[in-house]
């Protein structure tokens, strides 16, 4: 109906007015940052392509991203898997199992910037419950340890979170198909490759990709429980991008930074995207 | 036909024009009136400053609201955060009338035009050459002023009376020099248990510019060039420091923990009574006897002797969006009167940046007070425009170099690298 | 799994994760003189501690992004949900990028937005700000929330005479509901946690939300972290938001589930 074309135009209007308003234009006025040499006070000057070509010379840049993309395989394969094993767990009901999911997604009541601080104080030689006779600092006393200790943080907080949206795809799926399979002979792992996965897929897709995304940008754990230490082995790229524009007073390359990683997700998600379109066929 | 629909099309360009030619504009030309005296009518000033220094910030406001029709309100930051809070502020181009930093970073602001140019009311003032010279300098961006001192946090060594007395160490008589600092500590760590002989930020790049640079100061040396372009960190007398603060750690007389201290734990260690002697700021005397540990206060030495300190603290200046300059400079001005010296920082135990009440009716009680007082004349702030990110970031180069020569395995190597590495740090535009 | 070896491994997950919150509750309460409330104590009375408005702003704040959130993702869930209309899809994935930016990119730019729009240093500036982070969840929930809902509902309700809004709050609202209070929740979830955005995009102590008040805590006297204060302050933030959790636990689960994966 064509009616029916600005009735739902009228509807979707509020978001795109927050959208626009709220969310474009910063981001094309951030586009248009990094094609110039931006001082704080004063007129901006076009510096184009050196913010971009700046990057390349910059050190901790490319350490950063090093790192953040092996924090990004990392956080993915363990969070997916955990996220993925408790929802197995909890899919089928049985007596306690709404005790163990709110368990398990209870985490998630507590903000992230609360949640890092409370690993603060867990972690700490203070008051922590994990303090030896020899000295060991859990956030920065080896590059491992302050990874273990952020991908710990990350993982309690966000584990339940990812495991509900697995639950729900899991859930969706019509036993009878389960049924059939037995009926047939399938073992359960066949169950689960040949059913289970396939019909998983778009939760599977969502999932990664709210994990890629969160794991590229990732910030506050860094920020609050290592500073991105010991000896910038915790820095993430976003840590980079504060870095630039905070301390550095150099917003032009921050946002050339920004730009750089936004492209980044824009092309796999589009990758990903065209993946899944694909296979669904 | 998929389209943005004209409408937010429209309101989208409108407003990132509107933001393009709003950021582009140019600012007002606020060059200094000598005509612009200080006023005093009833206006509300706000003031910003960072949470380790709201304390005195406050005992300001509140000691200049009490008898000025003029209103100073104080916002505190969280300290890691307040550099973004001013940058997201200048951006905005809304800063508050009055803002406080720490002293190092004070020629970066001033050079990105954040402080509003106070040359001609500074050189009005009748006590300037009374003003602690290195806060001042560092608020000085191609000779003009912008930034007066605010508050004053010196570094000196801080020593355990009781842990000295039971380790067979005359109280009364600290280290002359760094060797002597040395001996001290590792008498003291023999004492075993959970006593260490000292202790240092080893994760923290702003506590060891504060704790170190003196030692190579009162030698003599220098880490950094006076325009703050170049490092000399590789200098032999900077190496001799670094070695020595290598070999109490290695030997385990320097705190295990010190090599994690990033800064947030660094006052609780000493609070613990457990350290020996340890460089810190004057202004922890008062913090850690609080917890029943009894102090002393000595210099900071060179390796064979001489004396320093690195005056560090914070510097105000107003801010260059103010419509208030006037109002601004009146509380300025009261900050740095004998008043506020005395009644205000002195008797809160603080250290006056006005060297002629350095010895006044507060600080004669206790003869240590008087000896940190007495160090501002012997010390140095460096200047440099990049301190922040090459020196105090947790990511900067400094960390990297200092990390490497006392922890590293080369730690020659560290300090060549990182002489040339700070050397472009401090050079970048 | 065989039921014994289901249940160990169940209960020992479950009190992995129960255990960070756990000690933090009990870390707030332990004090050098036994246990008790002297931490809460401190929070609240030191200098930089936890005051009454702060409660009351955190409050306002997040009834702002909590009210704003729901009108604009039903709304725009069931536009999205049910109606075709040019440009559809494009403003969906562009919502969905929302998630994609990180935060300290646009955050001055919004800064020096809000200041053109007169709401800098202001409650409902903040809210603004948080309602549009919390579309890319909010609008994907609601729409599929949407499209799950039957036709033969809708259908009913216009054959009776209703146009779209009447069937939208006759009868869809009441169909969305469990999708409505799992937006809710994780609205105020984000807004009551907040603290970067606050800490930019607000001036004025009087204006300081929660959050902002408790990391203060760490940082305030530079050089010794009050711990125990902390945790104190974790749980404060924590407690309220734990119990809406549990006691909103069925909604959200059928929440998600009717927000469930249709590709």
């Amino acid at each position: 109906m064509q009616r029916r074309s600005w009735v739902g135009a009228a509807y979707a209007a509020p978001t795109a007015l927050v959208v626009g308003v709220l969310f474009i234009v910063p981001l094309v006025l951030v586009g248009w940052m990094s094609l110039n040499d931006w001082p704080l006070l004063g007129a901006p000057e076009i510096n184009f392509p050196e913010n971009y070509t700046g990057l390349t010379d910059n050190e901790l840049i490319a350490d950063a991203a090093w790192f953040t993309a092996k924090y990004t395989i990392v956080i993915t394969a363990l969070l997916f898997s955990v996220a993925f094993g408790l929802a197995l767990l909890v899919q089928h009901q049985r007596r306690g199992v709404g005790f163990f999911r709110t368990a398990f997604f209870l985490p998630v009541a507590v903000g992230f910037a609360s949640a890092s601080l409370l690993f603060l104080g867990l972690l700490s030689s203070e008051i922590g419950p994990f303090h030896t006779d020899t000295y060991i600092s859990w956030t920065s006393g080896s590059p491992n340890l302050a990874l273990g200790s952020a991908v710990t943080l990350v993982l309690w907080r966000f584990a339940g979170f990812n495991m509900l949206i697995m639950l729900t795809g899991l859930q969706a799926i019509p036993l009878e198909i389960y049924e059939a399979a037995r009926i047939d002979g399938a073992s359960r792992f066949q169950l689960f490759r040949r059913i289970t996965v396939p019909l998983m897929r778009p939760t599977i897709a969502l999932v990664l990709t709210l994990m890629i995304a969160g794991s590229l940008l990732a910030f506050d754990q860094f920020w609050i429980l290592t500073r991105g230490g010991p000896d910038n082995r915790t820095t993430s790229l976003v840590m980079v991008i504060y870095r630039e524009a905070f301390i550095r007073l150099d917003l032009g390359s921050a946002a050339a930074i920004s730009v750089v990683l936004l492209g980044v997700l824009v092309v796999f998600n589009v990758i990903q995207f065209g993946v899944l379109r694909r296979r669904s066929q | 036909m998929r389209g943005i629909s004209p409408l937010r099309a429209t309101l989208a360009v409108l407003a990132s024009a509107a933001l393009v030619l709003g950021m582009t504009a140019c600012s007002e030309d606020k060059s200094d009136t000598p005509t612009a005296l200080a006023v005093d009518d009833g206006a509300t000033l706000t003031l910003w400053t960072r949470a380790a220094t709201e304390g005195v910030s406050k005992a300001f406001a509140d000691a200049y609201n009490a008898n000025h029709k003029n209103k100073v309100q104080v916002t505190a930051y969280p300290n890691e955060e307040y550099p973004a809070k001013l940058a997201s502020a200048a951006g905005a181009k809304a800063l508050p009338d009055l803002f406080a930093t720490d002293v190092v970073f004070a020629p970066q602001y001033a050079s990105e035009g954040l402080w509003l140019d106070i040359t001609n009311r500074v050189s009005a003032l009748s006590f300037k050459d009374k003003l602690a010279q290195a806060h001042l300098t560092n608020g000085v961006w191609k000779n003009k002023n912008y930034a007066v001192p605010h508050t004053i946090d010196m570094s000196v060594m801080l020593y355990n009376i009781d842990l000295y007395t039971r380790a067979g160490l005359d109280p009364t008589k600290p280290p002359k020099n760094l060797t002597e600092f040395a001996e001290h500590a590792r008498k003291i760590d023999a004492l075993g248990g959970d006593v260490n002989g000292t202790y240092f930020g080893g994760n923290c790049g702003g506590c060891n510019v504060f704790t170190l640079w003196p030692s190579v100061w009162a030698a003599g040396g220098e880490v950094m060039s006076a325009d703050g372009m170049t490092s000399s960190v590789n200098s032999n007398a900077m190496a001799d420091v670094f070695a020595l603060y290598r070999k109490l750690y290695e030997e385990g007389v320097a705190a295990p923990a010190a090599k994690d201290e990033a800064g947030p734990t660094w006052l609780g260690a000493l609070q613990s009574g457990k350290i020996g002697i340890a460089p810190g700021p004057s202004v922890w005397l008062g913090l850690i006897e609080e917890k029943g540990v009894k102090m002393g206060v000595a210099p900071i030495t060179g390796m064979t002797g001489g004396e320093s300190t690195f005056i560090g603290g914070d510097s105000m200046g107003i801010g260059v969006t103010s419509t208030k300059a006037a109002q601004a400079w009146d509380f300025l001005t009261w900050t740095m009167s004998e008043d506020a010296q005395v009644e205000v920082v002195a008797k809160g135990k603080g250290v006056p940046f006005r060297t002629d009440f350095a010895a006044n009716k507060y600080s004669s009680a206790d003869p240590r007070i008087v000896a940190i007082n007495n160090l501002v004349a012997k010390g140095r702030t460096p200047y440099a425009k990049n301190f922040n990110a090459t020196y105090n970031d947790p990511q900067s180069p400094w960390i990297a170099t200092f990390r490497g020569a006392l922890f590293g395995p080369d730690a020659k190597k560290a300090l060549d690298d990182g002489a040339a590495k700070l050397t472009a740090s401090l050079q970048k535009s | 799994m065989a039921r014994l070896s289901y249940y160990t491994t169940a209960c020992a997950l479950a009190i992995l994760f129960l255990f960070p919150l756990l000690w933090s509750g009990w870390a707030s309460l332990e004090s050098p003189s036994g246990f008790g409330l002297e931490n809460y104590e401190r929070l609240f009375t030191s200098d930089n501690g936890i005051r009454f408005y702060h409660v009351v702003n955190s409050v306002l704040v997040c009834l702002i992004t909590v009210g704003g959130t729901l009108l604009v993702s039903t709304l725009g869930g069931y536009a999205f949900g049910r109606f075709r209309f040019p440009g559809r899809d494009l403003l969906f994935l562009v919502t969905l990028a929302i998630l994609m930016v990180p935060y300290a990119t646009i955050l001055i730019a919004l800064y020096v937005l809000l200041g053109w729009l007169g709401l800098q240093d202001s409650l409902l500036g903040l809210g603004l700000v948080l309602i549009m982070f919390q579309l890319p969840f909010s609008i994907f929930m609601m729409r599929n929330s949407f499209e799950a809902v039957p036709r033969e509902l809708e259908e009913s309700a216009l054959i009776d005479g209703c146009n779209s809004f009447g069937v939208l709050t006759r009868v869809m609202l009441h169909a969305v509901r469990p999708g409505l209070i799992t937006v809710g929740l994780f609205a105020f979830l984000t807004s009551w946690n907040e603290f970067f955005a606050p800490l930019i995009l607000l001036n004025s102590t009087d204006q300081f939300t929660l959050t902002l008040a408790v990391v203060n805590m760490r940082t305030a006297s530079h050089g010794a972290i009050d711990y125990a204060a902390l945790e104190a302050g974790v749980m404060f933030m924590a407690v309220p938001c734990v119990l809406l959790f549990l006691f909103l636990q069925r909604s959200y689960v059928r929440g998600f589930m009717s927000g469930a994966l249709k590709g």
